[in-house]
């Protein structure tokens, strides 16, 4: 490029910036998530994205003063999409680990999930024999990918324990296994979990496993180029501080019906995305649903 | 359970709307880029063909699924954001002109050699003879192979659900998300609705081809052959 050409595309970007500057456009961030995982994130009969990380991210956008837009994308491509920069937060419910930490940034942890046992009630086991391989090899299903499926593969299955893993999708699909039976037990997120054992009743929980799990993280490009991950940290800790971030876990947490939660969330979003108000809008949400 | 999947209906409906949207874009692609390649494979010089039999070659040999990931996920290493919608118009429908452009030619070949004899001996160009003769009657023999790729890729939109697109299987899962006991009755949903419109759309392609049938000696004999 010669050096006329140099100085005039310099300028152009000076003049860019500074517009954007002057304009003060809101900066607008993409935000990726698997929103099929109830209540961490699912898809409201009337079609709204809710859940708590849906609600944690739109209220730390309006305290840090930018847009953000929701793209619902299959869970085991959301790691790959935040490197490959398709997206700049991913917020799922994705658990840290070295492994993931190596090719994105993750923010402090801000949820904490052990890993439950579900399964049937007449299978006659137990935490111990679901998994330990007493007797006959037992089928161990699981969401490919998930925290859950590496525990089983690296603390049973690879210390010899005779078990096999079923890998599947999604969570449904590998509860519907210890229903159909052609799994034993399916090991997944607490919270999942108590979901599974009221749409099944014939199902149970038996236990929780400790992973060893650091917790759940947002995520954001190695390097963090765009610099959100510090707009994350300060908008958690204003939630925090404010209770805002209480109210919505109590919320989505509490034992509410799902059902239950759309309503009081349809009634109570006009306050944060007409007013801005997010400690009205969380305090909204966790009288309502919890009503 | 069943109660909740039939009031949830107009839900997945809505999903299924993308779907249609999505085929009639693969379709458009499809046809577009199938017939050229088709035409160039048989017609062109030998380069051209050889170019086209690479793509043909290319586009049937890769699994669908890695093919939408390559051009989602691909496209966005040399900066170029497509949304998923795009990706998967572009990935699947290049895919099936792989397919099209096969039946094309096979088509095309169908056509009686005494036909493009005659088209020359009356002096038409060799593009004339493609426009005016050749393809007005390969597109009609088409059509019976044809409806099997139309019916193929109608089911593969499904498959963009994996980039992000939110058609129809989409929708079920949300249903599945909210109610883990709904698995089985939303997939059986998405089935039905698939049988009575991919049913339909044969159907109309049935009713195409015989509207379009041309009575006489040479057409009748190959399109019994074929």
């Amino acid at each position: 490029m010669s050096k006329k050409g140099l100085l005039v595309a310099l300028l152009s970007w000076v003049l860019l910036v500074g517009m954007t500057l002057v304009v003060g456009a809101a900066e607008k961030y993409t935000v990726a998530a698997e929103i099929a995982w109830a209540p961490f994130e699912w898809v409201s009969l009337s079609g709204d994205y809710v859940g708590f990380d849906m609600d944690v991210m739109r209220c730390i956008a309006i305290l840090e003063g930018y847009d953000i837009e929701f793209f619902d994308i299959a869970f085991d491509t959301i790691i790959s999409a935040i490197q490959l920069g398709n997206f700049d937060i991913a917020a799922s419910g994705i658990s840290i680990t070295a492994e993931r930490d190596k090719v994105v940034d993750f923010s402090e942890p801000y949820w904490r999930s052990e890993q439950a046992i579900v399964i049937r009630r007449d299978s006659g086991l137990n935490i111990v024999t679901a998994l330990a391989g007493y007797g006959s090899t037992k089928k161990v299903a699981s969401q490919r990918g998930s925290t859950g499926d590496k525990w089983v593969q690296e603390n049973l299955v690879d210390k010899g324990v005779p078990i096999e893993i079923a890998r599947f999708e999604n969570d449904p699909e590998g509860v519907l296994a210890v229903v159909t039976k052609r799994a034993d037990a399916h090991i997944q997120g607490e919270t999942g979990a108590a979901q599974s054992v009221k749409a099944y009743p014939d199902l149970m929980i038996a236990g929780t496993v400790d992973t060893g799990e650091i917790g759940f993280g947002f995520v954001v490009s190695e390097g963090d180029p765009k610099g959100i991950l510090p707009l994350l940290e300060s908008g958690v800790k204003k939630l925090k501080a404010s209770g805002a971030w209480e109210n919505l876990a109590t919320a989505y947490f509490g034992g509410a019906e799902l059902e239950t939660i759309e309503d009081a969330w349809s009634e109570c979003i006009v306050m944060l995305l007409d007013d801005g108000d997010v400690d009205g809008f969380a305090e909204c949400l966790a009288e309502k649903a919890n009503q | 359970m069943w109660e909740s999947i039939w009031e949830s209906l107009p839900f997945l409906l809505q999903g299924m709307t993308i779907n249609v949207l999505l085929l009639l874009g693969i379709i458009a692609v499809g046809i577009t880029a199938g017939l050229g390649v088709a035409t160039l494979q048989i017609y062109g010089h030998w380069t051209l063909s050889g170019v086209a039999i690479g793509y043909a070659w290319f586009f049937r040999g890769v699994p669908e699924l890695v093919l939408l990931m390559l051009v989602y996920f691909g496209l966005n290493q040399f900066g170029i954001r497509i949304s998923p919608f795009l990706a998967a118009v572009a990935a699947l429908g290049l895919r099936s002109s792989a397919y099209q452009s096969q039946i094309f030619r096979g088509a095309i070949q169908a056509v009686h050699p005494g036909q493009s004899l005659a088209a020359q001996s009356i002096g038409m160009t060799k593009l004339q003879m493609i426009f005016r003769v050749i393809l007005p009657q390969a597109l009609r023999f088409s059509i019976a192979p044809w409806s099997n790729e139309f019916t193929s890729v109608f089911k593969d939109t499904t498959l963009a659900y994996a980039i992000g697109v939110i058609e129809i299987l989409r929708r079920a899962r949300y249903l599945v998300a909210r109610d883990f006991a709904l698995t089985i009755p939303a997939l059986v949903a998405v089935a039905v609705i698939f049988f009575v419109f991919v049913s339909a759309g044969n159907r109309g392609l049935q009713v195409l081809e015989s509207k379009l049938y041309i009575p006489g000696f040479e057409s009748k004999q190959v399109s019994r052959r074929a």
